[in-house]
């Protein structure tokens, strides 16, 4: 929806569509946010494991399903 | 360039005579009346916890005057990532656990070397020894043992870089290849040891601190975290430097704990490491596993490419994350990429932290992407100089969000190269082979993450009554030759000559701030501030000048060889001399003072200025055992207008010795976080009698944000080596090698897996 941003779940950052917000996301190395993707059932670890191992943008996308569901909205 | 009376002459270095007839002074030179001798107490464990300290046995050995723990230093925090205070992860020593073999857990003040270290004896530390872990994949699981309480998963930083559409990129190429590259550690190996002696004044509260530095300021920015003083309570003075390499941008426990052992006795103190210490507890070229993805079309032109890159940080954080956002950077260069993607990861593990070496990022980048393109012209039966130039960045290039490159000569490296290749190297003997690589390098950082509101650079000049010329610069000289060229910079300013300015270094009491030596940037930084600062003075010269010579139409003036004339009729001016005097008089008797800055603005996320060049290397292959000879280098190297030619030749001789040992036999194997050749019995080396010839071309450019057009000299051509010289051997041979260092078995080995797949390239 184009007047609707994702607000990260563990700071102030606004983001336009989930993708982008989950490249801010597992750019975050403090402990908050490592620990919010663990309370939805899934492993900080494992998403910048994929990101960073395998080409593509596997971390993200896995990170952007997520967070398209669970982010905040907020109106832009 | 003959407009200059010195730039571009080569000069030899202003300190030479000092340093190779021994006036010269470094730390370790150093002593002050009534000092005292350092040593630090290391963990023999690689992770534990501290249960107890008794110090008790060792103060009671005479001649020992202090003995200190982690309880007994101000406990701050410190780090070179001041701007994110999660990453300033050290302290003075260890408090609660250590987190590596060699972290240091308590340090003895005595009246000679020998007690010190006799008293380390009789400490005694209990640990509670914790799980380690060693790889970063393993250290970034759910269920690894943290190193960092703080930091969960031991991820120390991440960095993502993306620019165009890369998938598409992919898919529109025509050919795409995927590579895994595995590089070790390299120690820096410098001459002079980490040694700092520090003096504390008790009555004033205020301390000094001479250290073997790359960085004054950083030095004084450190110790002021970690001791909880004002920065403008600590004065660091850095003397003559035997090497720095990139291993002493951070501040380290030995200054740390001289001035905590000085502060409590009262007494100066000095701490010098050995080689063992050094080889195991200082700062070194971080281990990396990159694997890498190009795709091009048929002719060879570069349509996409992505980097995955996971860093070995070791245990703590110092100037690591720098490492891993530069190689994100240094794989986008020195060709044109459309599309590009990188992503890169720094974890933490028990092991000692693992920052940077001369050419970082850029090395381990290089060896990659030129391995790359030498594969895809075999495959795509292109050559492998044409898919080079291809490809070449050019003036004007920009890559997205990221960088610009101003001046660029890499194209005309790339022809003289070619060039010289062809006519030198006729008729190459059986098992020799030519490799290319083509190369970059920042000319400093636009990173602010030591959080300084000083600009990056700033100097002063102040011109005396009988025209002598003293310069103030806090630029670190570490053996590279930065005094040489700001004197030079200073001199051409002015108008006067070398033997005119007196350098007063790298003292932060009596010097405008200067970020160190560090990703090349003392020529560019530093060497902007000085003009800026004697141009200042020679405005003044010039206003005295022209109302001298009472001309009623304002006519350009030039200051060169210690004359101030028209500059349309050079005959028509006054001795820089008596201008001087006069100009003073003018000025109400004051000393004539100019003050310079630097800090680059609108030049992207990265550095003012690229400097490039290429680099071809003939290379001899013992089929038999593996054994690699470089028998010669040619390089072409665009540095802008060199300042001191001579300088630039050592810089690129030095750069090539280092990238020869990262390539052929440098690295540091270790076994559960012990380091296992921690001397220069055991630690290979490049010798000089390895050397190759070297045929240097400097290819003129002129950069508008260097100062004379000038950049740098100092690390790009490290990188070019080992690539070029891995090339020459896939050219000869047919083998692809993925790693560093280049050793017979390795070499055999995969000469022996390219011949069961195909007959020898070329």
């Amino acid at each position: 929806m184009a007047d609707t941003n994702y607000r990260c779940p563990c700071c102030r950052k606004i983001s336009p569509d989930p993708h982008d917000l989950a490249r801010h996301y597992l750019g975050q190395t403090d402990t908050k946010h490592k620990e919010w993707l663990k309370t939805k059932g899934h492993s900080y670890a494992q998403l910048i494991t994929w990101q960073v191992t395998e080409f593509g943008n596997k971390g993200y996308d896995a990170l952007a399903e997520v967070l398209e569901k669970e982010a905040p909205r907020v109106e832009a | 360039m003959s407009e200059y009376s010195i730039i571009g002459k080569p000069t030899k270095n202003v300190d030479g005579p000092a340093k190779v007839s021994g006036e010269a002074v470094y730390t370790f030179d150093m002593t002050l009346p009534n000092m005292l001798y350092g040593k630090l107490l290391r963990s023999p464990y690689p992770h534990a916890r501290i249960i107890s300290i008794d110090t008790s046995e060792a103060e009671k050995l005479q001649g020992v005057k202090a003995v200190i723990t982690g309880k007994d230093t101000p406990g701050g925090r410190y780090g070179l990532w001041r701007r994110f205070p999660e990453l300033c992860d050290q302290t003075t020593l260890a408090m609660d656990k250590v987190r590596f073999i060699g972290d240091a857990v308590a340090a003895v003040a005595a009246v000679s070397t020998e007690i010190a270290e006799q008293a380390l004896d009789f400490i005694n530390v209990e640990y509670e020894l914790l799980p380690a872990v060693f790889e970063p994949l393993e250290a970034i699981k759910d269920d690894a043992p943290l190193i960092h309480d703080d930091c969960s998963n031991n991820i120390n930083i991440t960095r993502h870089v993306e620019w165009g559409d890369v998938d598409e990129g992919f898919k529109n190429s025509d050919y795409v290849r995927e590579d895994r590259f595995i590089y070790g550690n390299q120690a820096t190996a410098s001459t002079e040891v980490h040694n700092s002696l520090a003096s504390y004044e008790k009555s004033t509260g205020r301390l000094t601190v001479w250290s073997s530095t790359q960085s004054p300021y950083y030095l004084q920015l450190g110790l002021s975290d970690a001791l909880k003083m004002r920065e403008g309570d600590i004065r660091v003075i850095k003397p003559h430097v035997g090497g720095g390499f990139g291993g002493k941008n951070s501040t380290m426990p030995d200054s740390l704990n001289a001035a905590v052992l000085s502060m409590k006795t009262g007494r100066p103190v000095k701490i010098v490491y050995n080689r063992e210490e050094e080889f195991t507890c200082t700062e070194r070229r971080t281990a990396m596993n990159m694997a890498v993805k190009l795709g091009l079309k048929k002719d060879g032109t570069i349509m996409a490419r992505e980097v995955k890159l996971i860093t070995d940080g070791g245990a703590y954080t110092a100037l690591g994350p720098t490492a891993l956002y530069l190689t994100g950077t240094y794989a986008s260069l020195p060709y044109k990429i459309p599309n590009y993607r990188y992503d890169g990861l720094r974890a933490y593990t028990n092991k000692m932290w693992a920052t940077s070496v001369r050419s970082f990022g850029a090395t381990e980048a290089g060896f990659a992407f030129e391995a790359q393109m030498d594969r895809a012209a075999h495959d795509l039966g292109i050559d492998p100089i044409e898919i080079r130039r291809k490809n070449a960045m050019t003036p004007g290039y920009e890559a997205p969000g990221q960088y610009s490159v101003g001046s660029c000569g890499l194209s005309e490296c790339i022809d003289k190269v070619e060039k010289r290749v062809k006519e030198k190297w006729t008729g190459l003997a059986e098992d020799e082979g030519v490799g290319y690589a083509c190369f970059d390098y920042q000319c400093g950082g636009i990173f602010n993450w030591i959080d300084t509101p000083y600009a990056f650079s700033g100097a002063m000049v102040k011109v005396n009554i009988d025209g002598t010329v003293d310069l103030f610069t806090q630029a670190s000289d570490i053996g590279q030759g930065t005094n040489t060229v700001s004197v030079m910079i200073c001199a051409e300013e002015l108008g006067v000559g070398i033997e005119d300015i007196r350098l007063h270094p790298a003292d932060t009491a009596t010097t405008p701030v200067d970020l160190g030596a560090w990703a090349s940037r003392e020529t560019m930084m530093n060497g902007n501030a000085i003009k800026e600062a004697a141009a200042e003075v020679k405005k003044i010269l010039i206003r005295v000048a022209r109302l001298k010579l009472a001309e009623n139409i304002v006519y350009d003036f030039e200051a060169k060889n210690k004359r101030i004339y028209l500059a349309i009729r050079p005959e028509r001016g006054f001795s820089y001399y008596d201008i001087v005097k006069d100009a003073i008089k003018e000025n109400d008797g004051q000393a004539l003072i100019g003050i310079g800055h630097y800090t680059p603005h609108r030049k992207g996320m990265v550095t003012p200025a690229w400097a490039f060049g290429c680099m071809a290397s003939r290379v001899k292959v013992d089929r038999e055992i593996g054994h690699v000879k470089v028998k010669e280098i040619i390089v072409a190297h665009d540095c802008g207008q060199p300042i001191n030619p001579l300088g630039v030749r050592g810089q690129v001789e030095g750069s090539i010795h280092l990238g020869m040992g990262w390539g052929l036999c440098e690295e540091q194997p270790n076994d559960n976080g012990m380091i296992l050749n921690p001397s220069f019995a055991d630690y290979k080396v490049v010798r000089t009698r390895d050397m190759p010839q070297i045929e240097l071309h400097e290819v003129l450019t002129y950069d508008p944000e260097g100062p004379f057009g000038a950049k740098e000299s100092a690390e790009g051509a490290v990188a070019p080596t080992p690539a070029s010289i891995a090339n020459a051997i896939y050219q000869a041979t047919g083998a692809e090698i993925n790693s560093n260092t280049l050793k017979p078995e390795k070499v055999l080995n995969a000469i022996r897996e390219a011949e069961k797949k195909k007959p020898a390239k070329r």
